[in-house]
């Protein structure tokens, strides 16, 4: 009885929260939403401001660690014809995720590209309703999450972790993420979830499904006390908010374990420094996290099997010579001996040596050598 | 040697001109019924223009046997309400090659009436018929010949002559030609279309073989200055012109035969009585300034034979000897040759030299050239290192090739006299091109005078875009002497100039719908083939013509761009109708208000009043 009252003051002050948070976001719609409606008003034609988000306006910052946009900003007007279509599409955007808020739904990037023809709203395609929604998250400064947009999910998470859902429907219900064996979709649900506790003390972020299954068959979350996160490649910024929560909520300390070649390597950076596409965004960064393998040095090291660098591997190592992240500690010692390599191997080299060999010999050094890193 | 004889055969300019008939357009039956049309509309307009005649042209082609495939005989008429041809000129005007009355230095259509006579001569070749030429000078008696031509003798033959009583002035040139209308068809039609373009004062009708009718009726009333004959331009001249032209000016010693002798008595008003040589000087000196330039002559001679009529009818002039200052001359009596001194001091001897040698060289420069005055004439003959008093009778060869050089290359000449050129004027040209095209815009300029080798030259040119015009351009319609040019357009420096415009420059892009019409007006153009169908790139009109075309391109990227911003403003007008109430309806919801913002006040601020194309007020330039 006694712990059921202070479960329910905790679920109320949790959907308190959780309310409060969509209040903050109907208020800043509804202002913005006001002041245009008053331009109209007054005869005027409405227009705002934008962060620009040219590369010009990309900056690295060092204190952040992570690229921020600079201060130029550009107007957008309805009295300009040339942009008068796509400040139409903002403003129905705005209206759209307006109502999804206040209705508690969710809907994909996708959703949201097909949604806009019921109001006459033309997109030539998704990548220009994809742009649109930069810009409402550049104007608002909030994720699209926080407007109930999201992309496909394609990563998962598996481990020792409860949590307690706050979207409707489920409000209060909890759940161990160490139930089901292939690991849990990170969408929407999950991501807005309140983190309620953990017995692990590491998260490990793996770049492929393949090795994630067989870290939750060998028991890794059990043996290495930690929660498993598949990226599926670059993480989704769902997955990486989900991180960084992980993170900050949780204090747990975060490992990304990639492929052997130059995008592994860019995966485990976007973890913990962000991409320059989501400049205009913050708290989607996990700047502790620390990326344990597998290195360029680990080829020569652990005799692994190679395949040779494409052209395009070749070119991405150039490019990354001159980000200003890549510049000293092991990014730069890494790139540089891929570079001298120009061969590149896969998680799935360690299995030349048996199937657990990564798990059992690769991984624990791995670990280990985290803890100085 | 060889032992072959060449055969020299002199042949007659018909005989000539008919085995080299594809020189003048008369090439196969196609260019021959099209050159033919020309020809004798070109010779109608011309012959109206020359008298200051509105022209009514009519132009009837008529297959002779209809159902025949082409090629095949074809009647063609032309009819004008110009002046006529007087009776007795007529058999050679049409029975002769190289006989014309357009040898003056002014702009025609034409340039000696050649042309007429070719046409002719190709149908008679062709169907062996005679030309039907009808002609009423006073518009109450017509006379009507059938003519062939002799072509050996270059001789007309008169088949036929009859007269009949009418009421109109004019002339009828009916001819009988192989022709191939199925092709040359397109071209005609063309040419008659551009041809009333040009000659907005004319009404032209052409009656087709196929029974159609095209009918272009005059939307000018006035017809323009006609122009004048002058002299030459010093820059416009070679050895021969000049040879010819020393001719022209000097003077022959007239026989003095009885006929003459009668003349001086009577110019002299001396009865038979009083014939004494001393009574003929003196009335010839009270009378002088009132004796034609032969009886003159004769005084003179006399004043040194020191002879009365009586005496002077015994005698015959055989040389004189000016710089000897001596008069040779037969005597009959005596059946010898004798001679008398000249007293150079006398004013009869310089009568005699003028006669003889011929002018002096400024008094020649300055009486038979344009534009030159006593002074140019002295500084021309230092230029050219010839004394000016020189005498024209006198020059050497070699002198006239250096007279020659020299005038082309003084510099200090003043620009040909325009006053031969008959440019059609910037209005009519404009009220015909708006006429003919219905466009949204038109402007037109016409150049000032200018010259290329001594020969003056006007240019005009119109442009005009939108409305009727269809898309595709820019189409080029080219005139020289108020003559349409149709064929081997590819050549012509017309088609360089406008070629080698950006025209993106000019705002115009795309496909656009404008036609460009220019004319060049000069006392010669400079065709670049005898079929007169395509203008030579000399440099100055080249010059003339890309300054002239900058000058409309310029009037029409103004004309332009006024039409892309209303165009735009449009477009906006439309943009803002469809979004700004939608950014209404999306506002209303975000902001949480009922009613929707009034925006109307927006749309109404930002519509286009007019919906109507742009049309831009009259562009006339005058210099």
């Amino acid at each position: 009885m006694k712990t059921s009252k202070k479960e329910q003051t905790r679920i109320k002050e949790r959907s308190k929260k959780a309310d409060e948070k969509q209040k903050n976001i109907l208020e800043m719609l509804k202002s913005h939403g006001a002041k245009i409606y008053d331009d109209l008003d007054n005869g005027q034609f409405p227009k705002f401001s934008i962060p620009s988000r040219s590369v010009s306006n990309i900056v690295y910052d060092k204190k952040l660690r992570q690229y921020i946009l600079g201060n130029n900003a550009a107007v957008r007007s309805s009295r300009n014809s040339a942009q008068l279509r796509s400040f139409t599409q903002l403003m129905w955007l705005a209206f759209f995720a307006n109502r999804l808020t206040h209705e508690k739904k969710s809907s994909t990037l996708r959703d949201v590209y097909y949604s806009s023809q019921a109001f006459a709203i033309e997109f030539d395609d998704q990548s220009e309703s994809d742009n649109i929604i930069v810009d409402l998250e550049a104007v608002t400064s909030k994720p699209r999450e926080d407007f109930h947009i999201f992309p496909e999910e394609r990563s998962s998470i598996f481990g020792d972790l409860n949590i307690e859902y706050t979207i409707p429907g489920y409000e209060g219900k909890t759940m161990n993420l160490s139930n089901h064996p292939d690991g849990y979709s990170i969408g929407p649900s999950l991501t807005t979830a309140e983190l309620v506790d953990t017995s692990a003390e590491i998260v490990i972020a793996i770049e492929k499904g393949g090795l994630f299954t067989r870290f939750v068959e060998e028991q890794i979350d059990k043996k290495f006390k930690s929660i498993i996160i598949n990226t599926g490649g670059q993480a989704p910024r769902s997955t990486r908010t989900l991180l960084k929560r992980l993170h900050d909520e949780m204090k747990l300390p975060v490992i990304v374990l990639t492929d052997g070649d130059v995008y592994g390597e860019h995966i485990a950076m976007v973890i913990k420094s962000g991409s320059a596409n989501a400049a205009h965004l913050r708290e989607l960064t996990v700047p502790d996290a620390k990326w344990v393998g597998v290195w360029a040095t680990d080829i020569e090291k652990y005799k692994l099997p190679t395949i040779p660098m494409t052209e395009s591997d070749i070119k991405r190592c150039y490019d990354l010579q001159k980000d200003p992240r890549y510049q000293d500690g092991i990014w730069k010692k890494e790139l540089d001996v891929f570079l001298r390599l120009k061969r590149k191997a896969e998680l799935e080299a360690f299995s030349k040596y048996g199937l657990t060999n990564i798990t059992d010999k690769y991984l624990p050094q791995k670990l280990e050598l985290a803890k100085s890193l | 040697m060889s032992s072959i004889k060449e055969k020299f055969n002199q042949i007659s300019p018909s005989e000539f001109f008919y085995s080299n008939r594809d020189l003048a357009g008369f090439s196969n039956p196609t260019r021959s019924l099209y050159t033919a049309v020309r020809e004798f509309v070109e010779n109608a307009l011309d012959a109206c223009d020359q008298k200051g005649i509105l022209p009514d042209v009519h132009l009837t082609i008529k297959a002779v046997e209809p159902e025949k495939p082409d090629p095949k005989p074809y009647i063609l008429t032309v009819k004008d309400n110009g002046p006529g041809i007087d009776a007795e000129h007529i058999p050679l005007a049409f029975g002769t090659v190289l006989y014309g009355s357009k040898f003056g230095l002014k702009q025609a259509r034409g340039m000696f009436g050649l042309g007429a006579t070719m046409a002719i001569l190709y149908g008679q070749i062709t169907t062996n018929k005679p030309v039907i030429v009808k002609s009423s000078i006073d518009g109450e008696i017509q006379n009507q010949f059938e003519i062939l031509l002799d072509i050996q003798k270059n001789k007309p033959v008169i088949v036929k002559h009859t007269t009949k009583e009418v009421s109109k002035k004019g002339l009828s040139v009916s001819i009988c030609l192989e022709g191939d209308y199925s092709k040359a068809g397109n071209k005609i039609r063309d040419y008659v279309y551009e041809t009333s373009l040009i000659t907005p004062y004319a009404s032209i009708t052409f009656d087709d073989p196929k029974g159609q009718k095209f009918s272009h009726s005059r939307f000018v009333k006035e017809i323009p200055p006609p122009p004048t004959i002058i002299k030459p331009h010093p820059h416009g001249i070679d050895v021969e012109r000049i040879r010819r032209m020393i001719v022209e000016s000097q003077f022959e010693i007239p026989t003095i035969d009885d006929a003459m002798i009668e003349k001086v008595r009577k110019d002299l008003g001396l009865s038979i009585k009083n014939l004494s040589f001393t009574s003929i000087m003196d009335k010839a000196k009270k009378k002088w300034k009132t004796l034609s330039r032969q009886v003159r002559v004769v005084i003179a001679l006399m004043s040194f034979l020191k002879m009365d009529f009586e005496k002077l009818n015994k005698i015959k002039i055989e040389d004189l000897d000016i710089p000897n200052k001596k008069l040779f001359y037969w005597d009959f009596g005596d059946s010898q040759s004798k001679s008398v001194d000249m007293d150079p001091e006398s004013q009869y001897y310089k009568q005699l030299t003028n006669t003889v040698q011929g002018e002096p060289l400024t008094t020649f420069l300055t009486k038979r050239f344009q534009r030159i005055g006593p002074t140019t004439a002295v500084k021309f003959a230092e230029f050219a290192n010839l004394k000016p008093e020189r005498r024209m009778g006198t020059l050497s060869n070699q002198e006239l090739v250096q007279l020659s050089d020299s005038l082309q290359k003084f510099e200090d000449f003043m620009a040909p006299d325009s006053s031969c050129l008959a440019p059609l004027g910037e209005e009519p040209l404009e009220k015909g091109i708006k006429k003919f095209f219905n466009p949204d815009f038109t402007a037109v300029v016409q150049r000032p005078a200018s010259a290329y080798s001594g020969f003056p030259f006007i240019i005009e040119m119109g442009i005009a875009y939108g409305g009727e015009i269809k898309s595709g351009g820019p189409h080029v319609y080219r005139y020289a002497n108020r003559i349409p040019l149709l064929y081997d357009e590819g050549s012509d420096v017309v088609l360089k100039v406008v070629n080698d415009t950006d025209w993106g420059r000019y705002k115009v892009k795309g496909d656009p719908p404008f036609i460009i019409v220019s004319h060049i007006c000069s006392t010669r153009i400079p065709y670049k083939t005898a079929g007169k169908e395509n203008v030579a790139d000399r440099q100055e009109i080249e010059r003339e013509l890309r300054l002239g075309l900058q000058f409309l391109s310029r009037k029409l990227a103004a004309y332009m761009s006024k039409r892309g911003q209303a165009d735009m403003a449009k477009k906006r007008a439309n943009l803002y109708a469809k979004y700004i109430p939608l950014i209404a309806e999306f506002c209303t919801e975000l902001a949480g208000k009922k009613k929707e913002p009034n925006y109307k006040k927006i749309l109404e601020d930002n519509a286009v009043e007019s919906k109507k194309p742009v049309k831009e007020e009259k562009v006339i330039e005058n210099k």
